[in-house]
């Protein structure tokens, strides 16, 4: 049984979030292991084995990105690890920048401004590429699902950015 | 020839009996217990009324004191008196000793399992709120007039890993059944979901007498769904009192070291003044620092705000955060429930009131909300509620990972993962012909494995040699409901296995444990066998009606085969039950649990499919 089949949904990247949070919760209702609290140990174990399977399925469902991911190792598409060198050097090039950019944020004079500018950028263009991205899932053929995969590497490096937005932002405003 | 009985199709043979359950909460100053009566939730008294129980363990030579009568020690005989044992419990001994550094006890024991000396030997944090437990759970029995089978305990949403197993085993050494561990600002919001029967955004904010706990739910149809939680595992009221002891050894031009009386006069002295600032705008403070020498001295509201808004802010900050986790805006919360007895001072409540932009809700008393939030819990889990549409979504407080080259961390499990959860990660060898991995589990959000704390190390040995990066090694890490990680490691090629119950560094080891139960009870031998005969006879009677009732609703997804080994198993149980063989019970458990496996696998997954079939219904 797939994740789209375990939440009774059209296995499609557009889905409906809220109808996804609803059958998630049914779902939980029913194998949460509160509901197996008074039951044999064997009851209790399976409830937290299939409760903690249905909360997978859900984050993986409910993250675009890991959505994607999913969507294409379950179509067969061969997804290359991280550590595997990326051919696009322009990408990896303006990658750098936006570091630099980051970097530079600490030793500007206002770097709240400074952050919610990069914010900005990071946002729009990883918006723009995860855009292109859904399309080229929705068409689903050879050559699409292997575009839609680079642009998913692309966009986990925008995920790794924001991550370190948080760490600066956090850094720079404790106390 | 068969044996069930005949029932309406659904229902259990056995007859159902209201169990009785109940919520403790376990503070760092103050603890209770309540328990749901006919309908509504009520915390539970002892014979003079009082339903709040100060966290205080004396030890006298006569009789070990708990509550108001151990109180009357903390002055006179603070080395035997144990208070605010929470913020203690979970914890290295250095590292209680560079975060409270004038507490009045000796202590003893190793960096990772602290004790106290006292009169009566020493004594391990989990043993003093076992003290307590025990206390209430005698309190409860006495007043339900029966064995309870079953208690909710409440833990700060922020408590790691080894806090939380700690008062696990403290429950456990106190006799008591724990049926879940629940984040006390989740059990807060249950009370307050339930009673006001609102829904949409709402932050708990929950400050206590040693702990600080922010969370974010989301308040639906019955469900409540922590989206973030935050906090400190040691900011408290306790920390206000410190900080005024602090100004008025200033004050007073007294130098420290102190004497352990002193010190206690001092901090009696400050909790009372922090009380009365809270509806007076100055209080005097009167300290006998020897027989002729006395000092007093008017401290002002003003002042007092001044001591504690550095403490105050930090609360924000980590409100701030959880805000941000949750992807959550100021103007989406709906409600701010404030809970615990530091949410009195009126700094806390203004401060609250400013940064959400909204005021504060202390409709529930604020020291019993977190208790009766725990009652309606263990009335659910206790399986009284088999109507019940309730469904508590909790998360992770703290990100969980392991240690990899360079002594960098990496993360396995994120804070604010819904539980359960089970997550397994890839790694490989970095040297040719390595044969073994060592594995060290820890909890925190910095980068480096020296800035978190560390749960526990195991290895994984006999990994076949190759050359480097060839060997795939895949670590499990799995939360249960309570909150508490198992973590276990296999060589994918091989299926060489190696797993650990994350036993942290800081808590006691089973075996303690059972020796102090042991010593706990005078016929130990006989006391701890008929322990563990009860243990597996509740066990086979669970079992027994849940099988039964199991083959009533759903024996049309076994063949008659698969039906008829299942009722032998359990006839020979039933049977078996009620001898005083442990050993031959847990055999023929054993055998049930075995021949209904599949079983109850299939019916998960039919229930599954049913209910999301009964959803689709609905829609049209």
């Amino acid at each position: 049984m797939n994740y789209f089949q375990l939440f009774n949904i059209a296995p499609s990247f557009d889905i409906d979030l809220s109808e996804l949070s609803s059958s998630y919760q049914t779902l939980q209702k029913t194998v949460h292991p509160d509901n197996f609290a008074h039951t044999s140990e064997q009851q209790q174990r399976l409830a937290v084995q299939k409760s903690a399977q249905v909360n997978d399925a859900y984050q993986t469902l409910k993250n675009p990105l890991k959505r994607a991911e999913y969507m294409l190792i379950e179509r067969g598409v061969d997804m290359p690890n991280e550590q595997q060198s990326f051919s696009d050097t322009g990408f990896l090039m303006h990658q750098l920048e936006l570091r630099e950019m980051l970097e530079d944020i600490q030793l500007s004079s206002n770097p709240e401004a400074a952050l919610e500018d990069v914010q900005a950028i990071l946002d729009n263009e990883s918006l723009a590429l995860s855009q292109i991205m859904q399309t080229q899932i929705t068409e689903n053929n050879r050559a699409s699902n292997s575009a839609a995969c680079d642009n998913l590497r692309k966009l986990k490096f925008y995920q790794k950015l924001n991550i370190d937005v948080e760490r600066l932002e956090e850094s720079l405003f404790e106390d | 020839m068969a044996l069930l009985q005949i029932a309406e199709p659904g229902q259990s043979t056995v007859p159902h009996e209201h169990r009785l359950a109940a919520g403790i909460d376990l503070g760092t100053t103050n603890s209770l217990i309540a328990t749901v009566l006919s309908g509504s939730a009520k915390t539970l008294s002892d014979e003079s009324g009082q339903d709040i129980l100060p966290s205080i363990v004396s030890y006298q030579a006569e009789q070990t004191f708990v509550g108001i009568t151990a109180q009357a020690y903390t002055v006179a005989d603070p080395e035997n008196t144990i208070t605010s044992t929470k913020r203690l419990i979970g914890r290295s001994l250095s590292d209680i000793k560079s975060k409270y550094p004038s507490l009045p006890y000796q202590f003893c024991g190793d960096e990772n399992h602290p004790e106290i000396s006292t009169r009566k030997g020493n004594v391990n944090p989990v043993q003093v709120s076992a003290e307590i437990l025990s206390h209430l759970k005698f309190r409860a029995q006495d007043a339900l007039g029966g064995e309870l089978t079953g208690v909710v305990i409440t833990v700060p949403a922020h408590f790691d890993d080894a806090q939380r197993q700690s008062t696990k085993d403290a429950a456990k050494l106190a006799g008591i059944n724990v049926l879940r561990l629940l984040n006390e600002p989740t059990a807060a919001a249950v009370a307050y979901g339930l009673d006001s029967g609102k829904e949409g955004v709402i932050a708990v904010y929950d400050l206590g007498g040693g702990t600080f706990d922010i969370s974010i739910l989301r308040l639906h149809k019955g469900v409540f769904e922590v989206l973030a939680t935050g906090g400190d595992s040691s900011l408290g009221g306790d920390d206000f009192d410190v900080t005024i002891v602090n100004y008025l050894v200033e004050q007073a031009k007294l130098v420290r070291p102190l004497s352990a009386s002193l010190e206690r006069q001092l901090m009696q002295q400050a909790c009372f003044a922090k009380e009365q600032l809270s509806c007076h705008d100055e209080v005097n403070i009167n300290l006998s620092i020897n027989t002729n020498n006395h000092w007093s001295y008017s401290l002002s509201r003003a002042t007092l705000n001044e001591l504690i808004s550095p403490l105050v802010n930090r609360t924000l900050r980590a409100c701030r955060r959880s805000l941000k986790d949750a992807s959550v805006s100021i103007e989406e919360i709906n409600e701010v429930v404030m809970v615990g007895g530091s949410t009195r001072v009126p700094l806390v409540r203004s401060e609250v009131e400013k940064h959400f932009n909204t005021k504060p809700l202390t409709t529930i008393d604020p020291d019993k909300v977190v208790a009766l939030g725990a009652a309606i819990q263990a009335d659910i889990l206790a399986g009284n509620k088999p109507e019940s549409d309730i469904l508590l979504l909790d998360v992770t407080p703290l990100s969980l990972g392991l240690e990899t080259m360079g002594g960098l961390v990496e993360k396995v499990i994120p804070r604010n993962t819904t539980i359960p959860v089970a997550k397994a990660q890839e790694f490989t060898t970095f040297k040719d012909g390595q044969t073994a991995m060592a594995l060290h589990v820890v909890q925190g959000e910095r980068e480096l494995v020296d800035n978190c704390r560390s749960l526990a190390r195991f290895e994984l040995r006999g990994i076949p040699a190759m050359t480097a990066g060839a060997a795939h090694i895949r670590v499990t890490f799995k939360v249960d409901a309570d909150g508490l990680l198992s973590v276990s490691a296999m060589e994918k090629s091989t299926g060489i296995e190696s797993s650990i119950e994350v036993k942290p560094s800081f808590g006691l080891e089973d075996k303690q444990i059972s020796q102090m139960i042991k010593d706990s009870m005078h016929n130990a031998a006989d006391d701890i066998q008929a322990r563990m005969l009860k243990e597996q006879q509740v066990e086979a009677s669970r079992v027994i009606e849940s099988v039964q009732a199991a083959l009533i609703a759903d024996s049309k997804l076994l063949n008659p085969e698969e039906v008829l080994l299942i009722e032998n198993a359990i006839k020979s149980l039933v049977h078996i039950t009620q001898t005083d063989d442990i050993n031959a019970i847990e055999n023929a458990l054993k055998i049930v649990n075995d021949s209904t496996a599949i079983f109850a696998e299939r019916r998960m997954d039919s229930s599954i499919s049913q209910a999301l079939a009964g959803q689709a219904v609905d829609k049209i």
